[in-house]
């Protein structure tokens, strides 16, 4: 995508299948698309299209049920081919993680401070006053108030949105080239998610960490993200600038998402507008559009042939037989 | 006598809350009584140099078989021992075998239970093991050992901790298959920690409460089975006063002295009936339906 140079991550063809008690599950199926150093790109589709599940196979977070192939190229090496004790190595140094649970996400045990000082200590053998002082500067970057009080506090004294904070400051701690935040503030109350996009957006801008943001919210995806990839069903299905995403959607389904937003300018009752149907749970890859059950312009064409993720009229990839033309703004809805 | 004890599956306490726990155990009046008792014991246990009115085995021809009285509160045996400073003793003795047995089945039994839940290759050959311990009852199994081992309190107390074992190694391992699924073990793998790490400071630190309430109520087990040890002449031999030796040698004396025997043996179950009530307690002020209040 990005002229010159190689990008911070480049995933190709990744593809992950499980093995469960009701068969084989294809969670994510060839799925590419690229990170570039201090970009913020959001990974967006409905709950099940496998976002998460192409998160945790970055650096091989899955289950043992689970088969990974394909190539996650990171600063250069194919992660697919290091050994456990290298990609230990690079979780929470190199890529960082903040999960969707604040609430349980922390260790109820130990103080906030013991818990950063432990990564502290792990990745950069910091210690003692030092990994304190570090922990001090981390809690405030993230906009907590009293860092230094907070360190001896355990996380069930911190609210929800502290809580993520403070994960936030521990993913942080080694300065990590890409931050992976998988559905960082979907568990939080609305008031408090807006002050965690926030820290989400000033961190990048300030410590040059890239982030992918896993979300299904396109409201958080247009406060934040420089790029979208559009994922359902396993396959990536379009991608796009932000503004170019929201202006000129291709794929049906992503109109479709978008037409989901609650947007009181746009529909005066608030209310959603959910795509009709759901995400299939696929058990291999067919030759065929995965959306074309859903979708109102599908043909006999989207049923037995796979599209390809080609540039749309729009001028950016989507994987549609039949894209959506470019509409002039004020026109919809 | 080897009744596993249900435990409660308590979440995650945090520290803070087990103060509150405990403040919770004190008001539930028997656990406080249960608690009071066994403190008690343990002072004069420990004190128990300093307490005794006579030596333990300081014999007085003069004064044999003496019924309790004001110059010996739990009367004298067959050769003018004072009871009293025996029994004292004897609850040191007590304490020192059942909780050492328990420490030592701690020592051996967690490791072994949070290997067995962590690495799943391991858990077949651990259970075995504990299947194994489980089948022959806890007394059988001291018993046992102490005879091959040969009487002594160390024998006394490494048998005892080896029947303790199975006791000690399922709520480590049950405890370590509950704690690996959570949230922040899954944060903490994300963040790079290696197995020993997640166990040492994730999965442990949050198994304690369940180890504390499952050594609460072996202690109790460990002191009756030092008894019968003791009394079968397997455990502690004489002059060292056990309670269980005191209650052996006072056998053939029933009839002339039966406060020789009962003494003891009324000191074995207030003391195991008092850690079984703080036990107790303690399970239900950890108990997370209760934290919730
Ligand atoms: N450990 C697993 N074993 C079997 N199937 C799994 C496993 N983890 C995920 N899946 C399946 O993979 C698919 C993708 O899951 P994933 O968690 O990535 O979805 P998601 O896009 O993150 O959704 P959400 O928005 O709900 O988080 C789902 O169909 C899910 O059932
Ligand atoms: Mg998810």
């Amino acid at each position: 995508m990005r002229p010159g140079g190689e990008p911070l991550l480049a995933v190709r063809d990744l593809t992950v299948r499980f093995r469960t008690e009701d068969g084989p599950v294809l969670a994510v199926d060839g799925a590419s698309f690229e990170v570039a150093g201090q970009e913020t790109v959001a990974l967006v589709g409905e709950s099940g299209c496998g976002k998460s599940v192409t998160a945790m196979a970055l650096t091989g977070l899955l289950p043992p049920n689970a088969t990974v192939s394909g190539e996650v190229r990171f600063g250069g090496d194919n992660l697919q081919q290091r050994s456990r004790s290298a990609l230990r190595a690079i979780r929470g140094r190199e890529i960082a993680y903040v999960f969707q649970e604040p609430m349980t996400s922390l260790n109820p045990v130990l103080t906030i401070g013991r818990q950063i000082a432990e990564v502290l200590h792990r990745h950069q053998r910091l210690r003692g006053a030092p990994a304190r002082r570090r922990a001090v500067e981390l809690l405030d970057l993230v906009g907590i108030p009293l860092p230094a009080r907070r360190l001896r506090e355990y996380p069930h004294q911190l609210s929800g949105g502290m809580r993520q904070r403070a994960m936030i400051a521990m993913a942080l701690a080694c300065t990590p080239k890409l931050l992976v935040a998988d559905e960082p503030t979907t568990a939080l109350d609305v008031t408090v998610q807006a002050g965690i996009l926030d820290v989400l957006r000033t961190l990048s801008a300030e410590t040059g960490t890239a982030v992918l943001l896993i979300t299904h919210d396109l409201g958080v995806v247009a406060d934040i993200a420089d790029r979208v990839v559009v994922m359902y069903a396993g396959r990536v299905i379009e991608e796009a600038d932000v503004d170019d995403l929201f202006a000129r959607p291709g794929h049906p389904y992503t109109r479709g998402l978008l037409d989901a937003v609650p947007n009181p300018a746009r529909r005066s009752d608030g209310s959603l507008r959910e795509i009709p149907g759901r995400v299939p749970v696929l058990a291999s890859s067919p030759d065929a559009c995965t959306f074309a059950d859903r979708c109102s312009r599908a043909d006999s064409t989207c049923r037995v042939h796979r599209p390809e993720l080609v540039p749309g009229p729009a001028g950016h990839p989507v994987r549609c037989w039949h894209p959506l033309a470019p509409v002039v703004a004020g026109e919809r809805r | 006598m080897t009744t596993v004890v249900e435990l409660p599956t308590p979440t995650v306490v945090a520290p803070r809350s087990r103060r509150r726990a405990l403040r919770r155990v004190l008001r539930n009046p028997l656990a406080a009584a249960g608690l009071v008792v066994v403190v008690v014991v343990l002072a004069a246990a420990a004190l128990a140099d300093l307490l005794a009115p006579y030596p333990f085995d300081l014999v007085d021809f003069d004064a044999t078989l003496q019924p309790p009285s004001l110059a010996h509160w739990f009367g004298t045996d067959e050769l003018g021992r004072d009871q009293l400073s025996r029994v004292l003793h004897g609850l040191r003795v007590s304490m020192i075998v059942g909780v050492m047995s328990v420490v030592l089945s701690l020592v051996v039994g967690v490791p072994l239970g949070l290997l067995a839940g962590f690495y799943r290759l391991l858990d077949p050959v651990i259970s075995r093991l504990t299947d194994t311990l489980l089948a022959f009852p806890f007394l059988v199994l001291a018993v046992g050992l102490a005879a091959i081992l040969g009487p002594s309190l160390t024998t006394a107390t490494v048998a005892l901790a080896v029947g303790l074992l199975p006791l000690i190694i399922r709520v480590a391992r049950s405890e370590t298959l509950r704690l690996r699924e959570m949230d922040f073990v899954a944060a903490a793998v994300a963040d790079g920690a290696d197995d020993l790490e997640l166990l040492r400071r994730h999965i442990l630190p949050n198994a304690v409460n369940a180890l504390l309430v499952q050594a609460t109520v072996a202690v109790p087990l460990a002191i009756i089975g030092e008894a019968i040890l003791s009394f079968l002449g397997l455990g502690v031999r004489p002059p060292i006063p056990s309670l269980g030796v005191m209650i052996a040698s006072a056998q053939p004396l029933f009839r002339d002295g039966p406060w020789l025997a009962v003494i003891p043996g009324v000191a074995i179950v207030v003391l195991t009936l008092a850690l079984n009530l703080f036990g107790d307690g303690l399970r239900d002020a950890l108990d997370p339906r209760e934290l919730r209040r």
